[in-house]
């Protein structure tokens, strides 16, 4: 449940090079896991600016709430406004229809820079 | 994101079902001392909720404690101790009862209390608290009682939601006993004892079985429920299920620090009796009132009270959430709260909630927030 294209963070979030300039960014199957059933999603709209490390939203469950962290910095260009009425997605497909958020990085080369699937699968797996 | 991971301890104690939850690829959470299931795979709190107030489903709270107080005038003595009349109910009854402090009259336990003769009575504590309440009344007792922790002896198996009767039935057990009453029965050559308890609102059985027949018991119950879509379920749907009948939860709702006047359980009271733990203290809380009252909150808008958030009406902070979570039921956030008395705010009234710095309205409502289906 880590697909080998993608790139991570140690916040147990992927990044996926949407084309056109845009990183696309979602959390990983292990964290949809230990979060259970999510029951809100909360996330930035487009056009605002985020720092790499920064909390730019969150993700609720019924038992606990968790930040999302911006992976890199740049722009937020694209929302997935599906999770306003539909958060199980993000439990059912974590990493396709329950993408949260689209960033156009400031530095194209950062998302290069994040965990590769062996680093983050170590980190799982510990 | 961050999610705090609990590692497995191995000094929490494990239900003689654990094998099984494991194999039903159940994730544990610690409760009270014990490593519980949470919530199994292909269920989640959300389905396993929804099992409960449409089916049927079947908790393992083997967890809960398990004592025994027997010998001359048992029940008498009892009634000295814990807060309720046990002289309200007789033979083949249970009640929910609570053991205060002698001095402060704050909450040491909520407890269900079973009445099985004058000189026999069942009590179920919760896991953390049973060693507390068994040493309070093993102090307290006369001679010529034995009060004796039974915590390991036995399995609790729930058994709750509209269709428990009919998987009960299946398996030739018991189910005409009225709401708050038990009776002996056998599976196999196996003697249970089946309540008709619970702590989801809904109709339900509680069953306690002796430790080595649990096993056998919940292969059952899984068997024979098949047909009425019987799910194994976990702590986590329990915690919404008795959050939206607005049923308190020890060390949350009710503590050492919280009376059952503030917590708006004194209906679990005597008042009239002459002698309970806590006696005085309560008997002059009630004639002042309470300084903090519990109450419900309902979230107006996208916002899930989680315990020891502070509650504010305009500028000032009145009351702090003691439980809180997102009723799958309502789809909305509720929770119970504690809120200052001398506020005068009561249901329909709007507070305000800081949620990790955010203000969200909630609305005061007096719980449950769903209609109580127990009967």
């Amino acid at each position: 449940m880590i697909p080998e294209q993608l790139r991570y963070t140690a916040e147990h979030e992927w990044v996926a090079d949407a084309g056109a300039g845009r990183a696309r960014v979602g959390i990983t199957h292990f964290a949809q896991d230990s979060l259970g059933d999510i029951v809100y999603v909360q996330l930035p709209e487009p056009g605002t600016a985020v720092a790499a490390g920064a909390s730019l939203g969150e993700v609720e469950s019924t038992k606990s709430v968790s930040e999302i962290y911006a992976p890199v910095s740049g722009t937020v260009v694209a929302r997935n406004d599906a999770l306003a009425d539909t958060p199980e997605l993000v439990n059912s497909d974590p990493y396709g229809e329950g993408w949260l958020i689209e960033i156009a990085p400031e530095d194209p080369a950062a998302v290069g820079q994040l965990l590769d699937a062996a680093a983050y699968r170590q980190l799982t797996e510990g | 994101m961050t999610n705090a991971i609990q590692p497995g301890n191995e000094a929490l104690r494990r239900s003689p079902l654990h094998d099984r939850h494991a194999a039903l690829g159940a994730k544990f959470a610690p409760f009270g001392g014990w490593e519980m299931p949470l919530e199994y795979a292909g269920g989640g709190v959300l389905k396993e909720h929804a099992a409960v107030r449409e089916a049927a489903g079947v908790f393992d709270v083997s967890h809960l404690g398990k004592a025994r107080v027997t010998g001359p005038a048992a029940a008498a003595f009892v009634n000295a101790c814990l807060t309720n009349d046990l002289d309200r109910i007789g033979t083949g009854q249970a009640q929910y009862t609570l053991c205060c402090d002698e001095v402060t009259g704050g909450v040491v336990d909520d407890i269900i209390a079973y009445r099985f003769a004058d000189d026999h009575v069942f009590l179920v504590p919760n896991a953390a608290n049973t060693a507390e309440v068994v040493r309070r009344l093993s102090t307290a007792a006369p001679a010529g009682l034995t009060v004796t922790n039974e915590h390991d002896a036995y399995a609790v198996l729930a058994v709750q939601g509209p269709r428990s009767a009919e998987v009960l039935a299946a398996m030739e057990l018991p189910t005409g006993s009225a709401y708050m009453s038990f009776t002996e029965a056998t599976l196999g050559e196996a003697g249970l004892t089946v309540c008709r308890t619970g702590y989801t609102g809904e109709h339900g059985y509680e069953l306690v079985v002796p430790a080595a027949e649990a096993g056998r018991l919940w292969d059952a119950l899984l068997e024979a429920g098949a047909a009425a879509g019987i799910r194994p379920c976990g702590l986590a749907a329990r915690d919404t299920l008795r959050t939206e009948m607005g049923y308190a939860l020890h060390g949350q709702d009710l503590s050492p620090e919280i009376t059952p006047v503030q917590a708006r359980v004194g209906w679990a009271v005597g008042w009239s009796k002459p002698a309970f733990w806590g006696r005085e203290a309560l008997v002059a809380e009630r004639a002042a009132g309470p300084v903090r009252t519990l109450l419900g909150l309902e979230a107006v808008d996208r916002a899930i009270p989680r315990p020891h958030m502070l509650v504010y009406s305009g500028a000032d902070p009145i009351g702090e959430v003691t439980s809180g979570t997102f009723s799958p039921s309502r789809r909305l956030g509720i929770g119970l709260a504690l809120l200052d008395t001398a506020t005068g705010l009561g249901p329909g009234d709007t507070v305000e909630l800081d949620v990790r710095g955010r203000r969200a309205t909630m609305r005061v409502v007096r719980p449950p927030f769903i209609i109580p289906q127990v009967k």
